[in-house]
């Protein structure tokens, strides 16, 4: 009774979750977690699809996902380090540089 | 015919000598000195031709009878909105023509004399050539929109030589007057051109046409574009509520004086009406309605002139109240007799004019009667011209004034209206009152302090003596068929008058009546006047007069005052506070929004993605659920 | 029938860690509840038929990359003090979370509508046709993602260096 739409259906669901971690939490590491959880989201469905259409190119794709996975992995942790030793603090709102500036007119 | 040609170049001999001088004045701004002569030249030049021009035009109409016309250029052709630019000459502009180009040129030859020593002498002579220009224009039309041309420019130029010594504020003021009451008048006029093209402006809008379809109008109708037009004519003759500017404008120099609100354009009403008489004709009501008018500024300006002081002030109140007869006579239908009182007006009271302007420079710029005094030995030939001036102003026979005037008398008997024909007559004998009383203060009466005279120059001499021929003798051109004569003037005129018959007893009463009456208060006066500068007191009234029946005061509390504060709450409650607040709130409206909406870019990331997600999920909302 | 069960399993497992990994505070508690999402993954990888994928989420994903995670949390010392004050943490969640549900349900009900067969474990998926078709096919991709990994290895160092450097 289970088919691959389920799996989709899990997808989905997983996919939201992320969003809504990305765009929730201030704390970047929880913020970086929740992207990776949209990229094995997207994992599940190339999978799931694979499987669906007996077609081994998608699970090929999916390993390609996770070793650009794991190299994102090391530059982002690198530059949390970083910004760590600069701002002393892990909020995502404390790096505001893009900010327009206040005119007082 | 070569001769219809000279119409447009009366006009535009004067314009063109007028924007010649204004050339060369601008230019001499900029660079050297231009020698006096040159604008003499053409100051004079101009009006010499223009009068040359008149008298070949005039002499041929009188030869042929034949109406000269001449079309200029085609102005406004629009869809059934015909305005042609063209010229007339019929026994009416005729007779205008014939006094306005003479009585110019002399005056305009006065004007050098009295002008030479004034560095704006260009500024004057262009101005003044300007006005000849208009006016000419005025008389010339052959349709009330050029008349009305004419009639702007006549009026503009009032304004421009009014305040001529515009570093006297007052002046300035005393132009501004006449301006806006011109302008008052100007509106009733232009609404009673538009009512007259609204109803018969499709067949075309020249007098003859108009003529021909005036009877097309309803009569309320014509009763209401009558009473507009005559408006007009209210502002530019100075009758009665519109004349107020008249006293003031004698602040300009006194040839401007002489020439315009004495000899030209506040008679340009009366020609209107004239102009119009097919139109006044049916329209008796309001005919009447001008006769009271006429009537009664002619007595309230004599009341008033009794008890004045300044000699200008006197003429001018004078002029206002000839002017009420020539309204009188025009509008109880004698516009022969009114057109013949403005012909021979313009000579003795340009005379009179000029003759105070002789005085005036003699003494220094001293304008005050009361100030003069026993000038007759010292100035005799002023004092003799003057005198015959006078005479004429008060009626006296064989002179012009007695001829037109008593024709009109005798007219304003003989309609039976005799509360206007008696008005006209106890303001004749106000007349002959008050003019022999400035006559007397001026010249027979002991003087309060010796002056020492400037002497006068031969040329002013000789203009007034060349006026004073006209003012002794343009009554023959009138003779009535008591005194054997024809009336030849208004025969050629050939106007549609009234006309009454008077038997020949009654004539003659009338006759004596005028006389006695004038002879009256010419005798009153002596009796006053004679060795005595003294107004003799009669009473509070005497108060009243003396400040002009508090007429200005008047108008300016109830006009120029609530005037002046609805225009400052426009200006600042409604302007500043409201219209100005309303913008500057949609403009920091703006500014408050981009300022709130600096908040979108704070830097955050986390911001950034939360808005593309919102776009992201919109997008897909809408091409999914659209799609469905 | 098992397959059912243990897709429920896995799923609700799945789900569950997840929510809990976004909403901890402390990122220790979060790193470990993503390393249970991970396994169950994994483990649907497994059901689907995907055994070389299975393995490799588990040995890099779950092995490495969170380990890493890990490490850096750890090497950074966080204290208290570091970590950011979120008080609405809850709200912004359920705003986001009904921001998201449109475009979930969108998603879902067009999944619903799409006919799929039933899932059944077949003999698909082995290693030896993984690696075949990875090494005929995807050569190229694959030589370039280690290439990738060379880059991603010397932009740490460098940016690790110039950290020290400033030191």
């Amino acid at each position: 009774m289970i088919d691959v739409g389920h799996f989709f259906i899990l997808a989905v669901l997983l996919f939201s979750i992320g969003m809504v971690g990305v765009i929730s939490r201030r704390n970047i590491f929880v913020m970086y977690m929740s992207i990776e959880l949209m990229l094995n989201a997207v994992n599940l469905v190339l999978v799931a699809l694979s499987h669906h259409h007996e077609d081994l190119n998608g699970q090929v794709m999916a390993i390609m996902i996770i070793a650009i996975a794991a190299a994102e992995a090391s530059i982002f942790l690198a530059l949390f380090v970083m910004l760590f030793k600069n701002a002393r603090s892990l909020d995502a709102n404390f790096f505001e540089l893009l900010k327009q500036e206040k005119h007082n007119d | 015919m070569i001769e219809n040609v000279l119409l447009a170049w009366v006009i535009g001999a004067v314009f063109i000598s007028s924007v010649s001088i204004m050339l060369i004045g601008l230019y001499e701004k900029h660079d050297e000195n231009i020698p006096q002569n040159i604008y003499t030249i053409l100051g004079l030049g101009g009006p010499f031709i223009s009068l040359l021009f008149s008298v070949i035009l005039i002499n041929s109409f009188l030869d042929t009878g034949v109406k000269l016309d001449y079309q200029v250029f085609m102005w406004l052709d629009i869809e059934g909105f015909v305005i042609p630019a063209s010229l007339i000459l019929d026994s009416l502009s005729a007779a205008m023509l014939s006094f306005v180009s003479f009585v110019g040129f002399i005056i305009h030859i006065y004007a050098h004399a009295y002008m030479k020593d004034d560095p704006s002498y260009a500024r004057f002579f262009s101005w003044f050539n300007l006005f000849m220009a208009s006016m000419f224009l005025l008389i010339l039309a052959d349709n009330p929109f050029m008349l009305f041309i004419g009639w702007e420019g006549v009026g503009l130029c009032s304004y421009l030589l009014i305040s001529f010594y515009f570093e006297n504020e007052d002046n300035v003021q005393a132009g501004n007057k006449a301006f806006i009451l011109n302008r008052i008048g100007d509106f009733g006029f232009i609404s009673g051109l538009a009512l007259l093209f609204v109803y018969i402006g499709d067949s075309g809008l020249n007098f003859s046409s108009l003529e021909a379809n005036i009877h097309l109008i309803p009569h309320a109708t014509l009763n209401l574009i009558a009473i507009l037009l005559f408006i007009g004519a209210m502002g530019k003759s100075a009758q009665i509520p519109l004349y107020i500017w008249l006293p003031d404008a004698m602040a300009g120099p006194t040839p401007v004086s002489a020439l315009i609100h004495a000899a030209t354009m506040v008679t340009a009403g009366v020609y209107m009406v004239a102009r119009f008489h097919f139109l006044y004709s049916i329209t008796e009501e309001i005919g009447l309605f001008i006769a009271y008018i006429g009537a009664f500024s002619a007595l309230l300006a004599a009341l008033i002139a009794l008890r004045q002081d300044d000699i200008k002030k006197i003429l001018a109140y004078s002029t206002m109240s000839q002017l009420g007869y020539m309204f009188m006579a025009v509008g109880l239908g004698a516009y022969s007799y009114g057109i013949f009182h403005v012909f021979t007006h313009a000579f003795f009271k340009a005379l009179l004019f000029m003759g105070a302007g002789a005085i005036i420079l003699a003494l220094h710029h001293e304008q005050d009667i009361k100030k003069m005094g026993a000038l007759r030995s010292k100035m005799p030939f002023v004092f003799v011209m003057m005198l015959l001036a006078t005479l004429a102003i008060s009626g006296i026979p064989p002179f012009s004034g007695f001829f037109s005037k008593d024709a009109i008398l005798n007219h304003l008997f003989a309609s039976g209206h005799y509360l206007i024909f008696a008005m006209a007559l106890f303001t004749a004998g106000l007349t002959s009152y008050y003019m022999f009383r400035l006559l007397l203060l001026v010249f027979i009466s002991p003087a309060h302090k010796e002056h020492h005279l400037i002497k006068e120059s031969t040329l002013i001499k000789l203009t007034l003596f060349v006026l004073s021929i006209g003012v002794v003798f343009t009554g023959l051109l009138n003779i009535p068929a008591f005194f054997g004569g024809n009336e030849d003037y208004s025969l050629w005129l050939n106007l549609p008058d009234i006309r009454y018959h008077i038997s020949h007893s009654n004539e003659l009463i009338l006759l004596g009546s005028n006389i006695l009456v004038a002879l009256f208060g010419i005798g009153l006066a002596f009796s006053h006047y004679k060795s005595s500068s003294k107004d003799p007191s009669f009473g509070y009234l005497e108060i009243i007069i003396k400040n002009k029946f508090y007429i200005d005061e008047l108008a300016h509390t109830l006009i120029v005052r609530p005037l002046k504060a609805l225009s400052l709450f426009i200006s600042d409650t409604l302007d500043e506070k409201i219209i100005d607040s309303f913008i500057h709130k949609v403009s920091s409206s703006y500014q408050r929004l981009s300022y709130y909406s600096d908040y979108v870019q704070n830097g955050n990331v986390r911001y950034y993605a939360l808005y593309m997600s919102v776009g992201i999920v919109s997008i897909f909302m809408y091409l999914f659920i659209g799609g469905y | 029938m098992l397959s059912n069960i243990i897709f429920f399993t896995l799923s609700l497992t799945a789900l569950g860690s997840a929510f809990a990994m976004i909403y901890f505070r402390q990122p220790i508690n979060s790193a470990l509840s993503f390393i249970v999402t991970l396994l169950s993954i994994a483990g649907l990888f497994a059901l689907l038929g995907g055994s070389f994928l299975f393995l490799v989420q588990i040995i890099i994903y779950a092995g490495a990359v969170v380990t890493l995670i890990l490490f850096i949390i750890m090497f950074l010392n966080i204290k208290e003090e570091n970590l950011p004050h979120e008080p609405y943490k809850g709200r912004w969640i359920l705003f986001m979370s009904l921001l998201i549900s449109p475009f979930t349900a969108v998603l879902i009900s067009s999944i619903n509508s799409m006919e799929f067969s039933i899932l059944h474990l077949k003999d698909f998926g082995s290693i030896k046709d993984v690696g075949m078709e990875l090494f005929n096919h995807w050569v190229l991709p694959f030589e370039m993602v280690s290439i990738l990994l060379l880059i991603a290895l010397i932009g740490v160092i460098v940016l690790a260096k110039k950290e020290e450097s400033h030191d």
